[in-house]
């Protein structure tokens, strides 16, 4: 289960939005953290999360109440998600499961995601070496110089250890799943 | 050892920049996955900068005074009674969900070709994704007033972009008979294949053909409008 969250509500479930600019307001953040989380990246998750507000607001009923909006804007983002990887690699990549959906957790809850937790349980399970590259490079933000410098082996080697280091934790991942 | 595409992908992706296409195998899926996931962890990145989200608004404001809709209009047939106007209560709740749900099926469809809910296809009409694309400037905004056309050559792909009631739309340029290339038409905002007198109108539908059998209606591009310009989502230039 998800810890509730110190409350930062600015509208509560099962109130309505006043209009459209609250709609964005009050989800703006937790359709972008949806998006990069899905992404990994801050140009296309800005992209992603401008075309689920672009495709979503005009048809939108605001008086639907709050928790219909957000699931309307999580399918909406379900989509345009589908859509982004059939364009870009054509396959897959990542998906919004309706385990992630706002609607069935709490209020604001929704914006903490799980990711960092299951992110550490992976990394445990690598031997030394594996963890500290994908440690420096993905989370430490490290140079592969600097990662390099850091576990006291080539550059060449760096770049070896990450791709092992990164397959070797795909396939951890494919077993928690 | 991972394709060069997935290499690229992971690379791409620590230096904090968008990742290119490329034209994954079902074996680089997990791969890919995983560095979107650890990367995605890095503490303090997962917030959208202010920026963005100034940014956004103001654009939505703009699109959203461009059209005016009748937002008083419930989606839902069935009208609630009338409780206190500022704690409306929920009522009819499926019927509100079913409304959900069939604006999402037209979001499907408007995020994939660029076209909104209120168009009715005629079933057969296909949107081009190609393996590998890139979004192509076909146009200026400001060349592409509302009712205007504009014919565009890739070198790829050819086509017309069209502003029709505000939204864009963009065909292939090929006759879907034979591949003569068609020619526009402005005044009759339609396009005429010059082999066998068959016309498609701007959204790709076929108008008029003297043939045995209908050609089928022309493929559509995706079509975005971002910073003052129109591209489409289209396969990269030949190399000359």
């Amino acid at each position: 289960m998800r810890a509730a969250q110190a409350p930062q509500l600015r509208v509560v479930t099962g109130e309505f939005y006043p209009d459209w600019e609250a709609v964005y307001r009050d989800n703006v953040e937790r359709v972008y953290r949806l998006m990069f989380a899905k992404v990994g990246n801050r140009a296309d998750a800005e992209d992603l999360t401008a075309e689920v507000f672009l495709a979503a607001l005009r048809p939108l009923r605001v008086s639907a109440g709050v928790a219909e909006v957000r699931a309307y804007l999580f399918a909406t983002a379900r989509t345009v998600l589908a859509g982004h990887w059939r364009r870009t690699l054509g396959r897959e990549v990542t998906s919004l499961g309706d385990d992630e959906e706002p609607a069935a957790v709490p209020a604001d809850t929704a914006v903490s995601s799980d990711a960092p937790r299951r992110t550490a349980a992976i990394l445990a399970q690598l031997p030394e070496p594996y963890r500290r590259i994908l440690q420096l490079r993905f989370l430490d933000a490290c140079s592969v110089r600097e990662a390099a410098a850091a576990l006291g082996v080539s550059v060449a080697y760096a770049k070896v250890l990450q791709h092992r280091a990164l397959r070797r934790a795909a396939q951890l991942m494919e077993v928690a799943r | 050892m991972s394709g060069r595409g997935v290499r690229r992908f992971v690379a791409d992706l620590l230096r904090g920049r968008r990742p290119r296409s490329f034209r994954a195998r079902e074996a680089d899926v997990d791969e890919l996955r995983a560095a979107i996931m650890l990367r995605a962890a890095r503490p303090g990145d997962a917030a959208p900068s202010e920026e963005f989200v100034t940014d956004l608004h103001r654009r939505l404001t703009t699109e959203l005074a461009a059209e005016p809709t009748d937002r008083d209009v419930p989606l839902s047939a069935s009208p609630g009674p009338v409780v206190d106007a500022t704690r409306r209560r929920l009522v009819a709740a499926t019927s509100i969900a079913a409304a959900a749900a069939a604006v999402v099926g037209a979001v499907a469809d408007h995020a994939l070709s660029g076209r909104g809910a209120a168009q009715g296809g005629t079933g057969g009409e296909q949107t081009l994704i190609p393996n590998t694309g890139e979004w192509r400037t076909v146009s200026a905004s400001s060349d592409l007033a509302e009712g205007r056309v504009q014919g565009f050559d890739l070198g790829t792909v050819v086509g017309f972009v069209a502003r029709t009631g505000g939204e864009l739309r963009a065909v292939s340029g090929v006759c879907t008979h034979l591949g003569c290339r068609l020619a526009l038409d402005a005044a009759a905002r339609r396009l005429n294949c010059p082999c066998h007198t068959t016309s498609f109108a701007l959204s790709g539908e076929l108008l008029r053909y003297q043939l045995a059998v209908p050609p089928a209606p022309l493929p559509r591009f995706e079509v975005r409008e971002t910073h003052g310009v129109v591209q489409v989502f289209a396969p990269p230039g030949p190399v000359m």
